[in-house]
């Protein structure tokens, strides 16, 4: 049987026992209420419907594409008239045409983002004013989660919708055009800012050209000046139209257009205006340009690693580790110790080629070149030698690599860059050179196997060079770009000076080394990057080193000619000299990692509502001591002796009931707890949270007993009744059996057979490639995971009367056990597995698990829950019935990853075991990725066969996926004084970063407006009940809430005051821009002024007098 | 329109007739004209009873340029440019003299809250100061015959029929069915106010209520609600003018500092001040000046918004006052008020205190300069002013319809009104919480200064001069994204009791 199989019939033994487990009739449902997709058309047909429309989709996909199968699908559902020859009414029209948009567009987004449900409020047939029909498509803020695309093609859909229904145009008035551009303002100034700010004339064109109204409900409470308008509802903001228009339909012009054309669309050509938006930044061959948007906010704690392209900085490496790729990035596990900062699965802001990344262990690439207290200079190269010296770095004199898989350049359409002179190329030029036949070579001891990753001496190094005519290897080769040729010369000069020596190693052998007398020289060593000691004031280079540099740098550069320093190199060396880093790039700490159990505030056990009457903690116990209480919550009416209750099943009778909607009521608490303690054979608990009120529609509350053995486990409760724990996503395509804490053995039992290198699996230390629908959480996941089966167990145990299912003691039981991964904004889940545990604060998976819930992998964290919690517990009853409700419930589960219907960005995985010398150099003409793509595998190239699932190759090894450290020091550090002082710190020691600009970036671009804005808001603010949580806008004139309880302040002096003792600190020590420092006095003395009271001041004046 | 105009002459109990009738009804803003000219007979001529044709005649000769304006064509009628020709005589002449040089001012403060900032942040605080808000406008609403019993709000439970209640607006909405609900509520609690859309004129008044402003009601209680027959607003009495023999200046938001301050423009202003700028006839008029009023954003202040330090050319607090204390230490004879703004060395929270000496010594060095609060009541000669910066009208423009920034004659008529120079709380005017409400204006002005928007606006108002006084500073980046276009460099001058306004540009 095969994998996916495998996992569909677990699946379905789960479905069962769920099923059995609900037919006991204590939940609203009789079944399970998460319907099962396989694919992509059973998701939108389990999401959004209608029914039978999964069958329609398959038939037509064998045909044509994926969107001409949604728009199909949308003429189809409302041109089939409910009365075959007899055209529908128009509110069967409208709501036809919901439908059809709705599943249309669930079609485009692949069944997965809530976009469909929540994105589209309604579908009107309206009338413009010479009295045509036209259609109106409203739209609601989470049509965000769709992306731009996605917005955009909805209005297209729209559109089709239109002709295929015969209505005329959407004829906007002046009035209405200038309401579209009033409120693109007012959102780009009052709520946030949009990914294409449409200028006026743009919105006026892009409003009076739509064919249909792109309208919506509103969106935030910001009212406009157009109001009144006969035709728009509202007169607040509509965000969703707004998106829907600037970062949907302008922003993505050229795709609607494309669109249009291809499915005949007319009426769209005025798009042509807007695609020749240039794309300039992706677009320009030079990277000379400086990219520095991710300095533009540097944020307290978040230390800048390096400012762009700054020497010293990360050096681009290409090529993808079995943890990398989808906007995962590698770096050696001694940077990540010795900065402190990174940790694994911390996000970072990085300068290109995209916007962020995840930072992940990399042990095949190279660590950081630090400087010491005593002087030395130190190529760190392990995280054991990064822990022992760690406190004795001064300067971070280059940082190391970053590891940047190719797809990454790709997805963003960035030109490639120049990449780093590293090993595997060097390797390679060895093999392509003419010199070189295999037979001969291994005759003369040169295996190729070995060279690549194998120390070699100077003198070996310069003699395969001139042997094979290629520059020297990578070991040898110095930062020589980033020193003048006048201080190339003074070092040549120094060095003449110089003499060998040898040297007694600690551990007891000679060594050669070249001795110098301490001399400003060693700064330029230190910029080469060339490794050297200080002992006893004699400055000792390794004979190796010395060796290199003396054949390299053989007589003065000649500074005449207007050459660069690398080229003046290369005239005086014996062998060719490649540019060791010829990109650097920039980069800050972004959000830190993280895995956690999802709380709500405050965390619930129990999703049952008890008003206030269980005290701000809402406690169940506490409210059951009061006997009854009054609350507003869910009737339900048997079916048979006609009882009100609020359970599924009749007190009364044991009929079951059905909803009666909700209201305020007397409910005897204190006895319905007792019995539930009963029923589950529990006599006492001091504490099982319930909620204020539901949110939901129905108010229909959980069976307390739920609550009760969710408090026994110490597991909470999400809004819709399931157990989740979150955690940042990254990606993993190998994994090593011990790494992860699995045997090989239970491999095998899971249905793996070969390691990566198609070796059957016998040990647990083989690399074996992950089947994609398995993950590795984390060691804190687990644990929790542990107390959710534990709960599940008991419920199955004690609430439902079945068996115990999971019986898990320790983790490992946890093994080859279903979850279901879910992420924010999204409303399908997708089956997992687990397969083994990392120490990191992250949930490793593949990338298409990653993809299929439409995640990547720069810090986006979502959920995984226990497959069966979810089939007992979740139900749509509780969802709140706010808009947005419905995202981040799993309203259908996907069994099956299909790697062509998920998220395209996990096609440009790349999969090579090597990139090509051929790219490499392709890189130093700055191709553009899109040009050089002969050159590569990837996902995308084998989409639709079977090498989709296997054979994904990895081109840098690392020995362990969570090496480095596991939480970053912004965590470990309790208060933000302590965050700042270390960024500041390291600011000192690293090289490529100006500790002054950071200091003024911390003020300029986070206390300072974080003060100011506190300020503000303090003097605008809402009080709040400290008893019943009721706001106010304005302190009412009474001075209590009308619950005749206290009232506080919602913005404390505290967070006003928060940064100023530490930024006055800051601007004493550093020498900042006095503009800084005054804007500081000022904010104080404003500060001041709200806070002191004049009187005080006087009546200390008083004394003077 | 027609039936307006009577009925304005009806409410009056004044007759018109009907020649005169016509030739009103055919003038600009015939329906403003009616009310002032109404507004001119009650207070001057009690004994008119019919309006004829002469009198309408002689009434808009009188009002010459002195007129209520309020739109464009009447602002430009007595705007004078000061800048005569392109060489202006370079005959040097000694300094003129002013008119009374040794007589002392007559200058006092008469209100301000500088140094009586006495909140400490505190919730209590909060508490005070609404209640101060109330109890002061309660006061003054109190005074009125329609509400001289009104009952707590608490007691309107037991009672049926006619109510008056005077509460604060907590929150104001349109129903489904286009009625209004208004949140009414006192220190004894909450009700809810029924305004019928039937009741068409309460309606419309109706409009321009805000939050947080104090109000009374007359209407009929009906189970829970209040259903309004009246708004009443504690409003302005006419006010008697007042003798006037010398002038004043009023300036605001000079924005010195920034790069587009207009330095030459101003130093052109300073000189027509000394009297040394300008043909004869203007000179005249600088002789007469006794009092320079600024009523805010003298300097353009440092880290007022992101990335400000672009756009100045003195990156440097006490650099800005230096520099206006130079420009300003040029001027002789004349008392120079000055008052803070948003973009001054002062907490954003109003009332402002005045600008503090630590950052300003240079200025509080000036003799003849006065530093005052924002707002703050000053008395020139006799003549109050009400000066205030007028950060209010950013959320007032919001939130009432038909209100913008080039209009703020309108707004500041409605502020009097209401007789609070900020009723709205929570949006973006931030108002400290002292124990005292100071931005209630207690007392009627004879002249509303403000300033803030860049844009003049003038208007005769039930007596008052409301006047706001533009910028030095030309049109910025923002401003041009906005396409809001500034009145630069053009100074209303009150000479006399009347007004003129001299360009400097």
């Amino acid at each position: 049987m095969g994998y996916f199989e495998n996992l569909e019939e677990e699946t379905r033994k789960l479905y069962d026992i769920a099923k059995e487990a609900r037919l006991k009739g204590h939940d609203i449902e009789l079944e399970p209420e998460i319907p099962l997709a396989k694919d992509l058309a059973e998701r939108v047909e389990g999401l959004v419907g209608p029914v039978g429309v999964a069958k329609r989709i398959k038939e037509l996909e064998k045909d044509v594409s994926r969107e001409e199968v949604a728009f199909q699908i949308a003429r189809e559902i409302v041109t089939t008239p409910d009365e075959e020859g007899v055209e529908d009414s128009i509110e069967v029209k409208e709501q036809k045409s919901d439908q059809a948009t709705r599943t249309a567009l669930a079609i485009l987004t692949e069944g997965v983002v809530a976009a469909p449900l929540e994105g589209i409020s309604q579908i009107r047939i309206k009338k413009n004013f010479d009295d045509g029909n036209y259609l109106a498509v409203y739209f609601a803020g989470p049509i965000r989660s769709a992306g731009g695309t996605a917005a955009a093609l909805a209005v297209l859909i729209g559109d089709y919708i239109r002709i295929s229904l015969g209505l005329d145009v959407f004829k906007p008035t002046d009035i209405e055009v200038e309401r579209y551009v009033e409120e693109v303002e007012l959102y780009e100034s009052e709520v946030t800012n949009l990914q294409y700010s449409p200028k006026p004339e743009e919105t006026r064109l892009a409003i009076k050209n739509i064919p249909v109204e792109v309208t919506g409900e509103p969106t935030d409470k910001i009212e406009v000046s157009n109001r009144d308008l006969e035709r728009v509802e509202t007169n607040n903001i509509r965000g969703g139209a707004l998106l829907a228009m600037a970062e949907g339909v302008i922003q993505k012009a050229p795709k609607v257009m494309k669109y249009a054309s291809k499915l005949n669309i007319d009426g769209w050509n005025w798009l042509e205006k807007f695609s020749k938006a240039p794309d300039s930044k992706s677009d320009d061959g030079d990277s000379g340009k400086v990219d520095d948007k991710y300095m533009r906010d540097i944020i307290g704690g978040r230390p800048v690693l390096s400012y762009p392209k700054a020497k010293g900085g990360f050096r681009l490496r290409y090529g993808r580790s079995r943890n990398t790729g989808l906007a995962a990035m590698g770096v050696h596990p001694s940077t990540m110790e010795i900065v402190e900062f990174l940790a694994v699965g911390t996000q970072m802001k990085i300068e290109r080629p995209g916007k962020g990344n995840c930072v992940v262990p990399c042990d095949t690439i190279e660590g950081p070149i630090v400087k010491l207290k005593n002087g030395s200079v130190v190529k760190v190269e392990s995280e054991a030698q990064a822990r022992k010296i760690k406190n004795q770095v001064e300067e971070i004199l280059f940082i190391g690599d970053m590891l940047i898989a190719f797809g990454e350049f790709l997805r963003n359409n960035h030109v490639l860059l120049p990449a780093g002179w590293c090993e595997e190329w060097w390797v390679q030029t060895i093999e392509k050179s003419p010199a070189y036949s295999e037979d001969e070579a291994l005759q003369e001891g040169v295996d190729l196997k070995t060279l690549e990753t194998e120390k070699i001496t100077a003198e070996r190094a310069f003699e395969l060079s001139k042997r094979y005519n290629v520059p020297l290897h990578p070991s040898y080769t110095y930062f020589y770009h980033d020193a003048t040729k006048e201080d190339l010369n003074e070092l040549i000069e120094w060095m003449k000076s110089g003499s060998t020596v040898d040297l007694t190693t600690d551990n007891g052998l000679v060594k050669k080394s070249f001795s110098l007398e301490m001399d400003p020289g060693k700064r330029i060593l230190e910029i080469l990057g060339v490794p050297h000691l200080v002992e006893e004031g004699k400055i000792l280079v390794d004979h190796e080193d010395a060796y290199a540099l003396l054949h390299t740098l053989r007589e003065p550069l000649d500074l005449s000619e207007d050459t660069k320093t690398l080229e003046a190199v290369n005239k005086v060396s014996e062998v060719e000299i490649m540019a060791k880093a010829p990109t650097y790039i920039g980069g800050r700490v972004g959000r830190p990692e993280k895995s956690k159990e999802r709380m709500m505030k405050p965390a619930p056990h129990s999703l049952f509502p008890i008003g206030t009457n269980g005290g701000s903690r809402r406690n169940i116990i506490d409210a059951a001591k009061k006997g009854s209480i009054n609350v507003d919550i869910g009737r339900c009416k048997c079916t048979e002796c006609g009882i009100n209750s609020i359970q599924a099943i009749c007190p009364v009778c044991g009929a079951r009931t059905v909803p009666a909607g909700s209201g305020r009521k007397n409910v005897n608490l204190s006895n319905l707890l007792k019995k539930a303690f009963e029923n589950v054979g529990i006599r006492k608990m001091d504490e099982v949270k319930g909620v204020q009120g539901m949110i939901s529609e129905e108010k229909f509350p959980e069976p307390l007993e739920k609550g009760i053995l969710r408090a026994k486990n110490g597991v909470y409760t999400f809004k819709d009744a399931t157990i989740r724990h979150d955690s940042t996503d990254l990606p993993l395509t190998h994994f090593i059996p011990s790494e992860v804490g699995v045997t090989h053995e239970k491999l095998l039992e899971m249905g793996y057979t070969h390691d990566a290198y198609g070796a059957a699996l016998e040990n647990d230390e083989q690399v074996v490639e992950l089947k994609i629908q398995d993950v590795v959480i984390s060691d804190n996941c687990a644990e929790y995971l542990i107390r959710v089966s534990h709960f599940i167990d008991d419920l199955l145990e004690d609430f439902y009367g079945l068996e115990r299912f999971y019986k898990v003691e320790k983790k490992e039981d946890l093994i080859s056990h279903l979850i279901v991964g879910l992420a924010p904004h999204t409303s399908a889940g997708v089956l997992g597995r687990v397969v083994g545990f990392t120490r990191a604060l992250c949930c490793y998976a593949h990338p298409y698990f990653h993809s299929a819930k439409r995640r990547n992998c720069d810090s986006d964290e979502d959920s995984v829950m226990l497959l069966m919690d979810a089939l007992l517990n979740f139900s749509k009853v509780y969802l709140p019935s706010t808009r947005g409700g419905k995202m981040d419930a799993p309203l259908v589960l996907s069994s099956r990853i299909d790697p062509e219907e998920i998220d395209d960005e996990s096609h440009n995985i790349d999969v090579m075991p090597r990139l090509p010398k051929e790219l490499y150099e392709k890189t130093l003409e700055f191709a553009k990725p899109s040009d050089v793509l002969d050159l590569v595998d990837n996902v995308k190239k084998r989409i639709g066969t079977d090498d989709q699932y296997h054979g994904l190759m990895f081109s840098h090894n690392t020995s362990s996926i969570h090496s480095g450290p596991t939480q970053c020091l912004y965590k470990r550090l309790p208060t933000m004084k302590e965050k700042v002082e270390g960024q500041i710190t390291l600011a000192e020691r690293l090289r490529a970063v100006d500790q002054k600009g950071v200091v003024e970036g911390v003020l300029t671009s986070h206390f300072l407006p974080d003060m100011a804005g506190n300020l503000r808001a303090f003097s605008r603010q809402k009080v709040r009940c400290t008893k019943c949580g009721k706001k106010y806008r304005r302190m009412p004139l009474s001075g209590e809430c009308t619950c005749g309880s206290n009232l506080i302040l919602s913005i404390s002096k505290g967070s006003v005051m928060k940064y100023l003792e530490i930024s006055n600190e800051l601007s004493k020590r550093y020498p900042i821009d006095p503009y800084l420092v005054q804007r500081i006095g000022l904010l104080e003395s404003g500060i001041n002024s709200l806070f002191e009271s004049d009187k005080s001041k006087q009546s200390s004046l008083d004394v003077f007098l | 329109m027609t039936d307006d105009i009577i009925l304005k002459f009806a409410n009056a109990e004044i007759l018109i007739n009907d020649t005169a009738y016509n030739k009103l009804s055919v003038q600009k803003n015939s329906l403003e004209l009616a009310d002032s000219l109404l507004d001119d007979l009650l207070r001057n001529q009690r004994d008119v009873f019919i309006v004829t044709e002469d009198i309408l005649d002689r009434y808009l000769q009188d009002q010459g340029q002195v007129s209520n304006y309020g739109s464009d064509a009447d602002i430009n009628s007595i705007v004078n440019n000061i800048i005569v020709s392109e060489n202006p005589s370079k005959a040097i002449k000694p300094p003129q003299s002013k008119l009374m040089p040794n007589v002392p001012f007559d200058f006092q403060i008469v209100k301000d809250a500088s140094k009586k900032s006495y909140t400490s942040g505190e919730i209590k605080d909060f508490s005070a100061y609404f209640n101060s808000r109330f109890q002061k406008i309660k006061g003054l609403l109190s005074k009125k015959g329609e509400l001289k019993e009104s009952y707590p709000i608490k007691d309107l439970v037991n009672m049926n029929d006619n109510v008056r209640i005077i509460g604060m607006v907590n929150d104001i909405r349109t129903t489904k069915n286009n009625h209004k609900i208004m949140e009414l509520e006192d220190e004894t609690g909450y009700t809810n106010v029924l305004i019928h859309n039937d009741n068409q004129k309460l309606f419309e008044s109706s409009d321009k209520i805000v939050r947080d402003e104090v109000i009374g009601i007359n209407g009929i209680k009906k189970g829970n609600l209040v259903i309004a027959s009246e708004l009443i607003q504690p409003g302005v009495p006419r006010i008697e003018d007042k003798e006037m023999d010398f002038s004043a200046v009023f300036i605001s938001d000079v924005h010195i500092g920034s790069s587009t301050f207009l330095e030459d423009a101003f130093k052109r202003f300073v000189n027509w001040i000394n009297g040394d700028f300008g043909d004869e006839e203007k000179r005249e008029v600088a002789n007469d000046v006794r009092y320079l009023v600024i009523a805010g954003d003298l300097v353009d202040g440092i880290g007022v918004y992101p990335n400000q330090e672009k756009e100045l050319t003195i990156k440097d607090i006490y650099g800005q006052y230096e520099e206006a204390a130079r420009l300003l230490g040029d001027i002789e004879d004349v008392k120079i008020i000055i008052a803070p703004g948003n973009h001054d060395a002062c907490r954003l929270a109003e009332p402002q205190p005045a600008i503090p000496e630590s950052y300003a010594g240079d200025l509080y060095k000036l003799k003849n300069a006065e530093f005052v609060s924002n707002p703050s009541v000053v008395s020139l000669e006799g003549i109050n002013t009400l000066i205030y910066h007028g950060r209010s009208f950013d959320d007032l423009v919001m939130t009432v319809n038909g209100m913008s920034h080039e209009r703020t004659d309108l707004v500041m008529k409605e502020l009097l009104e209401k007789r609070h120079l900020a009723p709205i709380y929570g949006e973006r005017t931030p108002l400290a919480s002292e124990f005292e409400d100071h931005l209630v204006i207690e007392d009627v002005p004879d002249i509303f200064h403000t300033g803030h928007v860049h844009i003049n606006a003038y208007r005769r108002y039930k007596g008052i001069h409301m006047i706001n006084s533009g910028t030095f500073q030309s049109q910025t980046e923002f401003q041009k994204i906005y396409n809001i276009v500034p009145t630069c460099a053009e100074v209303p001058v009150l000479n006399r009791g009347t007004m003129k306004i001299f360009k400097f540009n």
